[in-house]
């Protein structure tokens, strides 16, 4: 299929499995989405191998559910060579969650919700 | 006792199942516990200090040319309860634990292992151990062998739209398992009166437990410690004694009475 001017967003099953199945041509982009849990870290850290190992592109990391500057420390400090983008622990996320509903459509001013907005906006700039 | 949590990634498997196993080896029980995720996961929960603890290559051996089976197979001579005595680990509390090795970054150099392992879930002899098994997050393992050595399903439940649309189709793939099993759902991090309500209405499954959500118990997951080392009080380890209470009223299967 052409996407040619299209964005392709997907969305992985949890763990490694898939990327190490991904050819080398088959993104430009990986967002590594970590959590401040020794467990999430770990895996992380395979992940952003397998990309390296694999030259599959570009990759940043995620930070997710972050609460302090310690969580993000534990994060920056797993990925020294690679650009970490926090996201705030918000309820609005969890609540949406609860509700089956998009956070963008349910809270589109949570913290949350505002730094992903700001992290699509630096990946991909909206057209001026 | 043979059970096997399972239910949607993140839903608190591993936190809870480990949990379990350690407080049903206090009560006297020999309690083997049995991790099939290829993510970390249940070790944390045990408090054990590795993680990644493959059966070792003098375990397995290529099986035969002339014998029908996988590629490779336990060490012939070697039962599966033998396997289990020498290269299983030994967490707090007497749990053994037995796994297959994680991947890091070739999923291939799991096989010997994982092949290994397979044999010994279907062949470990029904009257040693308690079995309590942490599965993937999802629905391909459950019902491709992975959790056959279990009588019991319990499906960890989070009261969010996500978590019960798994546990929906969880338990509607072990009504239509070849054999019967009993599945049950434990409700997790509930917050709200009328969660695990929730979870028994839209899941469609009785729920065995409730376990409240409590930042002491996620701060436990944060330092990758076993809750029950690190919140021994907390209202949650409270609720997953509750749940082996529950459960801790059968025999081991093929013991005598």
């Amino acid at each position: 299929m052409d996407f040619s001017g299209q964005v392709v967003v997907a969305d992985l099953e949890a763990g490694v499995g898939t990327l190490t199945r991904l050819g080398e041509a088959g993104v430009d982009l990986v967002l590594i989405v970590v959590e401040p849990t020794p467990k999430s870290v770990e895996v992380g850290c395979r992940a952003a191998a397998l990309v390296a190992d694999k030259a599959l592109g570009r990759a940043v990391v995620v930070a997710s559910r972050i609460r302090s500057d310690d969580d993000l420390t534990m994060i920056t400090k797993a990925f020294p060579d690679h650009e970490v983008v926090p996201i705030p622990d918000d309820p609005a996320i969890v609540q949406a969650d609860r509700n089956g509903v998009a956070p963008l459509d349910s809270a589109p001013d949570a913290p949350a919700v505002q730094a992903l907005v700001r992290l699509a906006e630096e990946l991909v700039p909206s057209p001026s | 006792m043979r059970v096997a949590f399972v239910g949607k990634g993140g839903a608190g498997k591993s936190a809870i199942s480990g949990t379990f196993a350690r407080l049903l080896a206090r009560r006297g029980h020999p309690v083997l516990a049995i991790d099939s995720d290829p993510l970390p996961g249940m070790a944390y929960s045990l408090g054990l200090d590795r993680d990644d603890a493959p059966l070792p290559d003098e375990a397995i051996e290529d099986r035969p040319d002339d014998e029908e089976g996988p590629r490779y197979r336990l060490r012939a001579g070697l039962s599966a309860a033998e396997a289990v005595e020498r290269h299983a680990a030994t967490a707090p509390d007497g749990v053994r634990f037995l796994q297959f090795g994680k991947i890091r970054t070739d999923p291939r150099a799991l096989f010997r292992s994982q092949l290994a392992f397979r044999q010994i879930i279907k062949e470990l002899p029904d009257d040693r151990w308690h079995l309590v098994g942490d599965l993937p997050g999802g629905t391909r393992q459950p019902f491709t062998g992975w959790g056959a050595y279990a009588d019991t399903y319990l499906v960890v439940v989070e009261p969010m739209a996500k978590s019960l649309l798994s546990a929906r189709r969880l338990a509607r793939l072990a009504s239509a398992a070849e054999r019967p099993v009993q599945v049950l759902a434990v409700a997790n991090k509930v917050s709200e009166s009328g969660d695990a309500e929730m979870v028994a209405r839209r899941s469609g499954l009785e729920v065995v437990a409730s376990v409240p959500l409590e930042p002491a118990f996620a701060a436990a997951e944060r330092a990758g410690r076993a809750p029950l080392d690190l919140v021994p009080e907390s209202a949650a380890v409270g609720a997953v004694s509750l749940l082996v209470d529950r459960l801790d009223r059968q025999p081991l299967r093929g013991a005598a009475t």
